[in-house]
């Protein structure tokens, strides 16, 4: 999981469609900002190019100015801690935007306001050193929470207890890889299940490693306690950083 | 409960074919009460189908510039649909317009819904779900009027689905005050006697004004039966009530007209065109998924004065409308900070024909060079003109360049009247690849009137000529995208006395095409025949077909756009079903339809409807095009299509047509 770039993939179009003319290289220092924002409901079923696209146009809306590649071809700058999994809503992501003219948190705060889709939530908003290191290189992990329905709690307590007496859980990579093998026990950190609240019966939550190379997702937890068809609602509840770094406060 | 139940659960789908999942039913209760009673699926409901499905994202709304009016606080409820994926409805801008318009209504909402894609179907019907709207996840059977579009043909099964999976009854006569008045528009409706059954009404033309004046007149009837709602509604012009219509058959059983059934059905209905462009939506929905055209939407110009004898569209939306530049300037801004889009699309069907848009186009380009704010333009000409507006706009960036010559000679472009002349066209493309342009994208059509084997040769012949001419500026990564439909005789033109080419010389045709069009650098594609048929028959066809419609959606047949899930084996098993009784055999059906040749007195299903351009002219030029008589662009001179005569008191200095 290194930097993510947004990148919006350019919709098929039988006709030229580009930017008016290439920007000029851009001189200067630029501001770099990073948003917490929650997303729950709607949009938990977007794709992480879909959330980039989103925050590309709201900051857009909210008239702020981004900064934008070189080429002709630009694309905003725009960095996700690490993408949030389809499916999955969010309470404390993170996400750096380069702006090309300073500007305070109030008044990103105020800009934004009523810029952003109904199920989108910001958090907090804070100005971080152009040159801090990626948000994607601190990362350490990630807490979830997921309710489901549908499932006993004893047989959902059952399963976890087995998965964590497990040393080793092999799980096909996906899309490419998906001959490859990975080891899902040791992407996971802790798991721990409780009774939920109606229309919910089941509460797991859990902590999954989010290094380059060594991300853990919940669904793929979900399908090794053989839970992979249960209706469920996915949060992921908190990025944890390695060491010490710029603490969002939320 | 029988009685509501939607016929595909009452008859028997042949075996050994899809069967159709079982149908939403609606408890019998709740039809008792006003349907606008039925509840909001809960979010819980949704969620719990949604991690199972494809693209979850087209399900769930709350898109930015959603409107959410409060449901108890209006009158009417208009539910629009697009009987197609969310990816492809959301960019259909007839839609954005009425719900712009209908939701600055305040007596009225309007939402939107789409047909999911087969897996979420699957889902919702195993879980007893209807279709729900995507602003309050209101079932559309809780709708008062549900406005479906028929932009085209291969919408209509997915028309049924969208019903069937809604719990509303399929067919009109079925329904009752109840249900919601289910209204049809789109270019599909300038022939809608296929879809007849299933259509309380449909809206000829744009509907722009003419869907206030049916609200109005649905207000002013709702708590009448449907019957005399639909006898209200007859008093608004445009609007084509086919219940109350009755198809005329020769005994041979050649349809020989329509009749209306009662005295206040006008025996035809002229298509409502607005006399000005209305203004711009500016306040677009933005998606929260990536959709087909994902970017804002400016109809600079509506109508097409080229005169293309194939182009349907170029006669049902007469006459040409310009939006003024400046108006598009300030749309531009407006629609960019409302949205965030990086991108506005120019939407027209001739971009360059804008008197305006070189000035217009350098403005923009002048003041949004620092918003990072792209255009794009549709459907240019083959011309230099059109050639210096997309260097415009593409800067040095080089992808595809794409012309339309649908025909391959001068002769056959005659008869289609597509005036360019071939040695233009090597000298625009060695233009195009000269400024950097390494792919060229060619449209052709094949099986067009009087087509030869030979004019589908010289397509090889101009495709291989073009490829020399990228080599030589371009080098050898030059490429040659030549793209081939089968031409379909299409209702309201002049080619609609056509005959569809036949299989065999498709066929043929086709091979010569992919023989020829091999080797580095060059790429051809073609629709399949098969489907392009069946496109054609519901594009021709009358009301006997909607029976077929239905049986081939009872037998698995939808989403017949889409190459994944087209089913010929539906197709064909319900013609094979239906074509007996009615014309003997499925090729006696295919036959009438389809090939035989047409006399100029032929009497069209679709002759009731009147485009506002001559029958008379639509003739003259069918015999000009058998002469190989261009036509020219009627900017210049007005070649009398009957659009000023028809619309005398609509004329407005938007209006291209000359003085």
């Amino acid at each position: 999981m290194s930097n993510q770039q947004i990148n919006p993939a350019s919709p098929l179009s039988p006709s030229p469609s580009l930017p008016c003319s290439p920007a000029p290289p851009l001189p200067g220092p630029s501001t770099r900002v990073r948003v917490t924002f929650a997303t729950a409901g709607p949009l938990a079923y977007v794709s992480v190019l879909d959330l980039g696209r989103l925050w590309e146009r709201a900051v857009r809306r909210a008239g702020m100015p981004l900064r934008y590649s070189q080429g002709f071809n630009p694309r905003p700058k725009m960095q996700f801690a690490a993408p949030l999994p389809t499916g999955c809503g969010g309470d404390a992501e993170w996400l750096d935007l380069w702006l090309t003219e300073p500007l305070e948190p109030a008044a990103i705060n105020a800009a934004l306001e009523g810029q952003l889709p109904p199920a989108m939530r910001l958090v907090n908003v804070e100005l971080v050193p152009e040159d801090a290191p990626a948000l994607s290189e601190q990362l350490a992990a990630a807490t979830y929470r997921v309710l489901l329905r549908q499932v006993e709690f004893a047989a959902a307590e059952a399963a976890c207890a087995a998965l964590l007496e497990e040393e080793s859980v092999l799980r096909a990579k996906r899309g490419r890889r998906r001959h490859q093998h990975y080891d899902l026990r040791q992407l996971l950190e802790a798991l721990s299940v409780a009774p939920a609240a109606a229309p919910w019966t089941v509460a797991l939550d859990m902590r999954l490693k989010a290094r380059a190379g060594a991300t853990g997702r919940p669904d793929e937890v979900l399908s090794a306690l053989g839970l992979a068809d249960a209706p469920r609602r996915c949060t992921r509840t908190a990025l944890l950083l390695a060491e010490p770094a710029p603490e969002p406060s939320a | 409960m029988s009685s509501q139940l939607p016929a595909s659960s009452t008859q028997q789908p042949a075996p050994s074919i899809q069967q159709p999942a079982p149908s939403i039913q609606q408890p019998a209760s709740s039809f008792q009460q006003p349907a606008a009673t039925l509840p909001p699926l809960s979010w819980e409901s949704l969620e719990a189908l949604l991690h199972r499905v494809q693209k979850p994202g087209r399900y769930v709304g709350g898109e930015f510039n959603a409107i959410h009016k409060p449901w108890d606080e209006v009158h009417t409820r208009v539910c629009l649909a697009f009987p197609d994926l969310y990816d492809l409805g959301m960019s259909n801008f007839a839609l954005q317009i009425l719900y712009d318009l209908l939701n600055r209504h305040e007596d009225t909402l309007a939402e939107r819904t789409y047909l999911p894609a087969p897996d979420m179907i699957a889902a919702l019907r195993q879980a007893g779900l209807p279709l729900y709207t995507l602003e309050s996840y209101r079932p559309v059977a809780a709708f008062d009027i549900l406005a479906i579009s028929t932009a085209y043909e291969q919408l209509f099964t997915n028309t049924l689905e969208l019903l069937d999976l809604a719990g509303i009854p399929l067919h009109a006569a079925e329904r009752d005050e109840r249900h919601p008045l289910v209204i049809g528009g789109g270019h599909g409706a300038f022939n809608p006697e296929p879809i007849s059954d299933f259509f309380d009404v449909f809206v000829i033309g744009e509907a722009e004004e003419v869907i206030l004046e049916l609200l109005e007149a649905y207000q002013a009837a709702r708590a009448l039966p449907r019957e005399a709602q639909l006898r209200a509604l007859l008093r608004v012009e445009g609007l084509y009530v086919p219940r109350f219509y009755r198809p005329e058959y020769t005994r041979e059983g050649d349809f020989a007209g329509i009749t209306p059934l009662i005295a206040e059905a006008p025996p035809r209905i002229q298509r409502r065109i607005v006399g000005t462009l209305p203004p711009t939506p500016i306040r677009q929905i933005v998606p929260n998924i990536e959709t087909t055209h994902d970017r804002g939407v400016i109809e600079i110009q509506r109508g097409c004065t080229r005169g293309c004898r194939f182009c349907q569209a170029g006669i049902i939306t007469r006459p040409v409308r310009e939006r003024p530049a400046a108006e598009i300037a300030s749309d531009v801004f407006a629609i960019a900070a409302a949205t965030g889009y990086n991108e506005i699309g120019f939407l027209s069907l001739s971009s360059a024909d804008h008197t305006e848009i070189e000035t217009l186009l350098q403005t923009l380009q002048q003041q949004c060079a620092e918003l990072h704010l792209g255009f794009s333009l549709p459907s240019l000409r083959i011309d230099a003109f059109s050639v210096a507006l997309a260097e415009g706009l593409t800067g040095s960036r080089k992808s595809g360049f794409t012309f339309a010559p649908e025909a391959a000679t001068e002769a056959l472009r005659r008869r289609i009247n597509k005036d360019i002349r071939t040695e233009d066209l090597l000298t625009l493309a060695g233009e195009v690849f000269q400024r950097g342009w390494r792919t060229l994208k060619l449209y052709f059509m094949i099986g067009l009137p009087g087509e030869t084997d030979e004019d589908v040769l010289a397509i090889v012949d101009l495709a291989h000529e073009l490829r020399r001419i990228g080599v030589r500026f371009g080098g050898r990564k030059t490429e040659i995208h030549v793209s081939v439909s089968t031409f379909v005789p299409k209702p309201q033109t002049a080619f609609q006395w056509e005959a569809l080419a036949d299989a065999e010389t498709i066929a043929r045709r086709q091979a010569l095409l992919f023989q020829h069009l091999r080797g580095r650098g060059l790429k051809v594609s073609w629709n399949k025949y098969a489907a392009t048929s069946i496109e054609a028959l519901l594009t021709r066809g009358d009301r006997r077909l909607n029976a077929l419609i239905e049986r081939a959606w009872q037998l698995g047949a939808r989403f017949d756009a889409w190459d994944e899930w087209w089913n010929l084996a539906a197709w064909e098993q319900a013609l094979a079903e239906i074509a007996p009784a009615l014309f003997g055999s499925v090729a006696a059906l295919r036959e009438y339809f389809l090939y035989r040749p047409r006399t100029e007195d032929e009497v069209f299903p679709w002759d009731h409807l009147l485009s506002g351009v001559e029958k008379r002219f639509l003739l003259q030029d069918a015999r000009r095009s058998r002469a190989g008589e261009f036509l020219s662009d009627c900017r210049e001179t007005c070649h009398a299509c009957g659009i000023l005569q028809h619309y005398p008191q609509l004329r407005s200095p938007e209006w291209q047509c000359p003085q």
